[in-house]
């Protein structure tokens, strides 16, 4: 078994004790796991497809509004609307890749900005399906097996699986075809090209796997907050957050994501206790010193000393 | 026998300048065909439009007696041809291996069969000691040994060669010409673009002048050298 493999289930064995401690914190927990599988997500977009998305809180809307309407208007169990939520994400990414795919450079990031900003009209505009501007509340959920899903630990676990789907995938990837290609066709097109590429494949399948695995995040999410609004979801900076943990943790790596969200969300419930009004201010400053310092990301800057290291002990 | 790849007329136009103009070429299996002119000739374009990167205004490319003319480079690429660019297009956050190890998955889906025959290339070129450095800390001469490398591990029925030889000190490049020749002998076709004429001379079996997007002469490599016109486009006259 491969280290990382180990790593993973570490995190887990550990992810899963935690809320035995009896914490006070399991709403900064699922908030970090819920940050880890998004920014996983969009990681393989982003980082290893190289494709810079800024609209990636529309399929975490798209997932927390499936699942909230599904069961306040429908009664369909969240683990059905969940699927559907992802089908529907798939449906989306392939369709937006597949018009936008073809422009170069920051268009396509420009592009997914407005997938956003349409889905928040949509989401206020037809309030016989979403409840409008003010918003859909879910008032009960099935219990499977007994469990409450309102419950805060149920919801923690749900999250802890989230994640851990989100880095298994990527690690499943990582060390086969698709994700060598991936990494291709973000470092050089016309080379991976000249490999057999299809450049314009790969990256709709990344942006396909990537939305629907951040809808399935978005589903949690609905749950987690069982009141959802299209302002506070479909929200640029939502979207923004969501890069800016991979940016922080590591582009194109495995941990970076998990890393940079621990770092984001806890940093940031620390510093608006510590710093009050001022807490934003220390927060940016502290993203823009990562950038400076460590620009390919912590744990990136640290994988690519490692390969360094690693080659220089065996010459 | 039937040629391996024949292009007819290819014209390559970008906005009024005429890049390439109705230059035409075949290649019969196992057989180098050099390309060679003064710098500016087209030589590289031509190259692009015949296997895909570069697009072609008229005239048509057939490959393996299919036309391909239209194709996208990574569906000929999948038929068999194999390039090098004239400047090294690494994959810079990957080590050497594993810049191989993405044209070596072409056929070899499995990463435990992609290994290997990305290992293999890398040895064939003298880089297997360099496998786990990261590719963008090669030098440049190394830098074109793994072009090379990624090309090979396409197992390709024709290899394009942009210029490999530049930079190689005469051991390096009698070493280069040696291990081509290894390759012709297995069948394979090799065009190559390349200014080192001894290594034209010593691998090419046929030789084509470009100056000016034209083909102004052609034939074996003692013929073309001795070409009146060719030594005007590389000399100038007085």
């Amino acid at each position: 078994m491969s280290r990382n493999v180990l790593i993973l289930l570490g995190l887990l064995v550990a992810g899963a004790l935690y809320p035995l401690t009896g914490s006070a914190f399991i709403t900064v927990g699922i908030s970090v796991l819920l940050f880890t599988g998004w920014a996983t997500s969009w990681n393989l977009l982003g980082g290893w497809a190289g494709q810079l998305s800024l609209g990636h809180a529309s399929f975490v809307g798209l997932g927390a509004y499936i699942v909230a309407v599904g069961a306040s208007q429908f009664g369909i169990a969240p683990w059905w609307s969940v699927l559907i939520s992802m089908a529907v994400a798939g449906v989306l990414a392939a369709v937006w890749g597949k018009l936008t795919f073809g422009l170069r450079g920051p268009y396509f990031s420009l592009s997914t900005i407005a997938i956003a900003e349409i889905m928040r009209l949509v989401a206020i505009n037809e309030g016989w399906l979403t409840g409008g501007a003010s918003g859909v509340f879910i008032d009960s959920l099935p219990e499977p097996f007994g469990i409450d899903l309102f419950d805060k630990t149920a919801q923690y676990y749900l999250a802890l699986l989230y994640a851990a789907i989100t880095i298994g995938i990527t690690l499943f990837i990582s060390s086969r075809r698709f994700g060598y290609q991936l990494k291709a066709v973000r470092d050089n097109e016309e080379a991976a090209m000249a490999a057999g590429i299809n450049p314009s494949v790969v990256k709709l399948k990344a942006f396909v796997l990537s939305g629907m695995l951040t809808a399935l995040g978005g589903g949690v999410y609905g749950i987690f907050l069982s009141f959802i609004e299209p302002h506070l979801i479909f929200n640029l900076l939502l979207s923004i957050q969501i890069a800016l943990t991979v940016i922080i943790g590591g582009r194109g790596t495995i941990w970076g994501p998990a890393v940079g969200a621990a770092l984001l969300v806890i940093a940031g419930e620390i510093f608006r206790t510590a710093f009050a009004q001022a807490n934003l201010l220390v927060y940016g400053v502290l993203i823009l010193v990562v950038i400076l310092v460590l620009p390919r990301g912590i744990v990136g800057e640290y994988v690519h000393k490692l390969v360094r290291r690693k080659y220089a002990k065996r010459a | 026998m039937q040629n391996v790849l024949e292009a007819d007329s290819i014209k390559v136009q970008f906005g009024g300048l005429v890049a390439v103009n109705n230059v035409s070429l075949s290649l019969a299996p196992g057989q180098v065909l050099g390309l060679i002119g003064p710098n500016g000739a087209g030589k590289s374009t031509l190259f692009n439009a015949i296997t895909g990167f570069a697009p072609v205004r008229s005239g048509k490319v057939s490959f393996l007696g299919q036309d391909v003319t239209q194709q996208p480079p990574y569906i000929r690429t999948r038929n068999g041809m194999g390039r090098t660019f004239q400047t090294e297009r690494p994959y810079e956050d990957l080590t050497v291996l594993e810049n191989v190890l993405v044209a070596a998955f072409l056929k070899n889906p499995k990463r435990k069969d992609a290994e290997r025959v990305a290992l293999s290339a890398l040895d064939k070129v003298g880089l297997l000691d360099r496998a786990h450095q990261l590719s963008s800390d090669l030098n440049l001469a190394r830098l074109r040994r793994l072009e090379l490398a990624k090309a090979l591990a396409l197992d390709p029925k024709v290899l394009f060669l942009d210029e490999i030889m530049a930079g190689l000190n005469p051991p390096a490049l009698k070493e280069m010409i040696e291990f081509l020749r290894t390759l012709t002998a297995t069948g394979m076709s090799i065009v190559m673009v390349e200014h080192i004429m001894e290594a034209i001379i010593q691998l090419a079996d046929h030789v084509i002048v470009l100056a000016s997007g034209n083909k102004i002469a052609e034939g074996t490599a003692t013929e073309v050298i001795n070409n009146e016109q060719v030594i005007e486009a590389y000399l100038g006259t007085d």
